[in-house]
């Protein structure tokens, strides 16, 4: 079919081809399938006659609230005694806690005046005037919205952990990508810890150290370090093999070769390592204050419990805000790594003593705003818009939620969505024999990727089986599946459509940054507003996480198809139609093949938090466990979601990726 | 170990080459034998894959083809029992194709890549016994390289670039610099001393990372293939400013290429490669002259040999009366220069070794030179 493959890139063309390569790919699928059913013939009737009955058999779960609780009672009662909790962990409790309040404390005695100062001189040193200009806006949004307070609060908790995280993920990277043992230990790590679900890590941390700002700090670095870790070591690992061995051939020794050659060498992806370690700290930072951390999250959090749209939005739009000046700034700082000089910026801002400049400036602004009144934004300059938010919700409930003509209300699609999809694929997973469902996902990750990743995927699944938390767990995979379902429709439809016109593409990418930047818990306050709560907004807020990246990654994988192959399909005058079908579509496997697998590790961390408006299934025993002290149930809940999470990804995971992230 | 004080033997302690390698073509050529030996080369070996120190001590295997030797072992041979001396103030050419293992041979002299077995000595030391601190100090001061793709630092400047190696001896930043910018000018990039590797051409990186190695002013300077990334008019400027360079300071040079044109025209000797061995080694006009074998023959068959062979192997004996006349020409005189100098008086002229008269070239035996018409006799009339 693709005659017009030029043998410039073999892999993927040879894929694509309709030649015997394909036919012996197939038939090494139909191999594999042939294997498991007979495997599945041999086992099912056995299976069936010692443990009859579709849902996981009682017989073999084991029941882990009896253990669990016993631990966390034991905690409870020695936190205060035992030594591992006053030597260890009570002082790295305590630093924490110092650490922020120390920042939170600056922050306030920098004063409304100094902060936003000095942000901004920070962001126009290192980002250019528009980022500066950004962040002046945002700061002061934040400060007429009556958000200032939380805004400071929350920001002195990113800055610690930001920090703690870039610390701890460098120092694992430099580990890794000096030691090739380290790395192929640390690697599948963090491959892992980067598709799990932020929920996930809030229960262990609770577990040790109890509800507060600790257990947030600390859920929030291992969240975050990750990216840091991973880019470090692939940053250090990637130096161009020429430049290092015409160090070496200079005679110097292995310490000047990492200071002069292969830190600098890795510049790029130890800011992009930042970006991404600041981008998720803000995410988790904000999700942590289901466990003890203040600020803009907290107030999210509180107003989602009572359904106030209003309030919620009116702490949403700092954090989106804040992730906006964040993101831009450090991706700003790395971009212009490239460029000759320093060329941003203000002249009084550039050399060495830029930094003493930005640190007077701020200094004397911050006196000045005290001098002036109070530290704190002034309680005058605010705008309520919680009540005039909270008013248009109302009338969006009476006039939008159902028996609009025609169309029909949001509430209404919601219903319908929940009764006719979401439904009935809960019923027909809960209904599927508990063994049909392990072949299924031996099936899918078998074909897709290894005999390996298959095998990871069926213990996985197994586990949450013998965790007793079947029900809700396939209750959580009906959501994902229809939310995936739904995202993959959209995605490739508007990717392939930002693919072929270049206008559109230019249109979506300003939307698509936003979106990308905003952290996951934000998503889930206009799902509220539109579709009340339930289990069809989850999904929504889920589909509309995911969709940036898989239009995204839709869209550069038909952009990168080879232009040699679209021309000489062009050249024997294929159709567009054609064109798409025949050559960019089956070019593009790998990059749609990603797209799916980004699709399905983005959807089922927004499903899981939908627990906290009415998703119901794991996400919501991590809720209930969390807001009831019983960390048995939320930390089994929390184990069965990583379960769920390494099974999705492996069942999606082409076998490609590896060589792909590691380039 | 063992192989080492066993070449020890038949390594000659003395300056000049002989035959005491077995290999004939590594014989060292009239002239040169009295010139300091910097590097020397005994039957070095570079072999990657598994058990690969076994290898060239085996004698059932050591002598495979590259081929069987990957089937039989697993291994595969970059470099094999290689020997040669580079003399001082010399441009030693290694010429191969690609994967006849010379880039592998360069990285063996300052032990980037390490050699299986062999001997290695530069100026008489033992280089493949150095420590770590002693093979450090080799490199950053006595022999220094410069690379195919340039190696530059991208986050530096070209002034940075260009004082790395001093940075990394340990010089201070201000006679750095200074050093520097003296090394940026001489390499004929003066004004760019801000500028970053990445914004300038491909010949003025190559130029930076010329200046880098001569900044430590080393003993030695190696080039691995260092023009071929280069567009073919730069190359040749490079070229030339190798050439001049090498006029001016004498400095010995080892020089990596695939392309013969450049040997040729860079080299004083060349060391043909094929499948990690020397097949030929000699000076350029002996290796476009009497091709050693049928590999070398073929590679040298599009070189223009007026270009490159001297009146030497073209001249006949002098008969009588033609040793008075005619314009005098050097023995070390090029055909082509021949060519002009008989097409301008129109008749024979003399080789003239001061004021003795080695031989006549006359129209005829330019002609044959050129048209590859070989006559009996044609080398040994100068013998």
């Amino acid at each position: 079919m693709s005659t017009a493959a030029p043998p410039t890139t073999p892999g993927p063309l040879t894929a694509a081809d309709g030649g015997p390569l394909r036919t012996a790919l197939r038939h090494r699928g139909l191999g594999k399938l042939l294997l498991l059913a007979v495997a599945a013939a041999v086992l099912v009737p056995l299976v069936r006659a010692t443990w009859p009955g579709a849902t996981w058999p009682t017989g073999l779960t084991v029941d882990l609230s009896g253990p669990l609780g016993r631990t966390s009672d034991w905690i409870i009662d020695n936190r205060d005694s035992h030594p591992l909790f006053v030597y260890v962990l009570g002082h790295l409790s305590n630093a924490v806690v110092l650490s922020v309040r120390a920042v939170y404390l600056l922050l306030l005695a920098l004063g409304w005046t100094g902060v936003t100062a000095g942000v901004t001189l920070l962001a126009w040193r290192v980002a250019g005037l528009r980022i500066a200009a950004t962040a002046l806006v945002s700061f002061a949004v934040s400060g007429l919205l009556g958000m200032w307070v939380p805004t400071m609060q929350t920001l002195a908790l990113m800055v610690v952990a930001v920090l703690a995280s870039v610390v701890v993920g460098a120092l694992l990277g430099l580990a890794a990508g000096l030691s090739d043992r380290v790395f192929r230990l640390l690697r599948p790590v963090l491959d892992t810890m980067q598709v799990l679900p932020a929920f996930a890590y809030l229960l262990p941390v609770v577990l040790v150290f109890g509800i507060g700002v600790p257990a947030a700090l600390l859920a929030t670095v291992v969240y975050a370090a990750p990216p840091m870790a991973r880019l470090t070591a692939l940053g250090l690992r990637g130096a161009d093999p020429g430049v290092l061995e015409a160090v070496s051939s200079l005679g110097a020794t292995g310490r000047q070769r990492l200071l002069t050659a292969r830190l600098p060498l890795a510049r790029k992806e130890l800011l992009l390592g930042v970006n991404q370690t600041i981008m998720m700290a803000l995410s988790m930072v904000v999700i942590a204050s289901m466990i003890g951390a203040a600020g803009l999250g907290d107030r999210v959090y509180q107003a989602l419990a009572s359904v106030d749209v209003g309030a919620a939005l009116a702490a949403a739009i700092p954090i989106v805000l804040l992730a906006i000046v964040m993101d831009r700034t450090t991706a700003a700082a790395g971009a212009r790594l490239g460029s000759p000089a320093d060329t941003t910026g203000p002249k009084a801002l550039r050399g060495p003593l830029a930094w003493a400049g930005i640190a007077v400036l701020t200094a004397v602004l911050a006196v000045a705003g005290r001098l002036a009144g109070s530290p704190v934004w002034p309680a005058g300059w605010t705008v309520a818009i919680a009540r005039p938010v909270n008013d248009v919700k109302e009338w969006m409930v009476d006039h939008l939620y159902s028996g609009v003509p025609v169309v029909g209300g949001t509430a209404d699609w919601a219903a319908h969505f929940t009764d006719w999809v979401l439904n009935p694929l809960r019923d027909g997973l809960t209904a599927l024999p508990w063994y049909g469902a392990l072949l299924i996902v031996a099936a899918l990750a078998w074909l897709i990727g290894t005999w390996r990743t298959a095998l990871t995927a069926v213990l996985a699944m197994a586990a949450i089986g013998v965790l007793g938390v079947w029900k809700p767990a396939m209750n959580t995979l009906s959501q994902v599946l229809a939310a995936l379902a739904v995202t993959l429709v959209i995605g490739f439809a508007v990717g392939i459509a930002a693919a072929g016109s270049r206008r559109l593409e230019a249109v979506l990418r300003p939307v698509l940054d936003v979106m990308q930047t905003m952290p996951q818990f934000v998503y889930l306050i206009p799902v509220v507003a539109l579709f009340a709560v339930g289990r069809a907004p989850a999904a929504a807020a889920a589909v509309v996480y995911a969709l940036p990246a898989v239009i995204r990654i839709t869209t550069q994988g038909l952009r990168q198809v080879d232009p040699g192959a679209v021309e000489s399909a062009r050249s024997l005058g294929a159709t567009r139609r054609q064109l798409l079908r025949q050559v960019q579509l089956p070019l593009a496997r790998p990059a749609l093949l990603l797209a799916v697998n980004q699709g399905v590790v983005l959807v089922l961390a927004v499903v899981i938090i939908g627990g906290l408006v009415g998703g119901g299934a794991l996400g919501y025993d991590v809720v209930t466990g969390l807001a009831t002290g019983d960390l048995a149930l939320g930390l089994v809940a929390g184990v069965a979601i990583v379960c769920l999470g390494l099974m999705l990804d492996r069942v999606t995971q082409p076998t490609a990726r590896r060589t792909a992230k590691g380039a | 170990m063992a192989n080492l004080t066993a070449d020890a033997s038949d390594v000659p302690k003395s300056r000049t080459e002989q035959g005491s390698s077995g290999r004939p073509d590594a014989a060292d050529p009239a002239g040169q034998g009295d010139r300091d030996v910097v590097f020397s080369v005994r039957h070095l070996w570079k072999v990657f894959g598994p058990g690969a120190d076994r290898i060239p001590d085996d004698t059932s295997v050591a002598g495979l083809s590259a081929q069987e030797l990957r089937e039989r072992t697993g291994c595969t041979a970059a470099v094999r029992d290689v020997s040669f001396d580079v003399h001082k103030g010399e441009v030693f050419v290694v010429m191969g194709l690609s994967g006849s293992g010379k880039s592998t041979l360069v990285r063996c002299l300052t032990r980037l890549i390490e050699p299986t077995s062999g001997g290695l000595e530069m100026d008489g030391e033992d280089v493949r016994a150095m420590d770590r601190g002693t093979l450090r100090e080799l490199r950053r001061r006595r022999a220094s390289m410069v690379f195919q793709h340039f190696g530059l630092l991208p986050h530096r400047t070209v002034l940075d670039n260009v004082g790395y190696g001093l940075e990394i001896q340990g010089m201070g930043r201000a006679e750095r610099r200074e050093r520097a910018t003296e090394m940026v000018a001489k390499v004929g990039l003066a004004g760019l001393e801000r500028r970053r590797p990445g914004q300038l051409s491909g010949g003025q990186q190559q130029r930076v990372g010329l200046a880098r190695a001569l900044a430590v002013d080393p003993e030695v300077l190696l080039f691995d293939e260092p023009f071929s990334a280069l567009d073919p008019l730069i190359r040749r400027d490079m070229q030339e400013e190798v050439v001049r360079l090498h006029r001016e300071e004498g400095r010995t040079m080892v020089f990596i290429t695939h392309d013969l044109a450049e040997a040729l025209r860079v080299g004083d000797r060349i060391a043909l490669m094929r499948d990690g061995k020397i097949v030929q080694l000699g000076t350029p006009e002996e290796i476009v002259g009497s091709p050693a074998d049928d590999y070398v023959r073929d590679f040298v068959r599009d070189v223009p040999r007026e270009q490159v062979l001297t009146v030497r192997r073209a001249m006949r004996p002098a008969t009588d009366g033609e040793a008075g006349e005619g314009p005098a020409l050097s023995p070390d005189t090029l055909i082509c220069d021949a060519i002009e100098a008989v097409a301008r008086s129109g008749g024979a002229a003399r080789v003239m070794d001061g004021a003795r008269c080695l031989g006549i070239v006359d129209h005829a035996c330019l002609l044959n030179v050129v048209a590859r018409i070989d006559r009996p006799h044609r080398g040994e009339v100068a013998a």
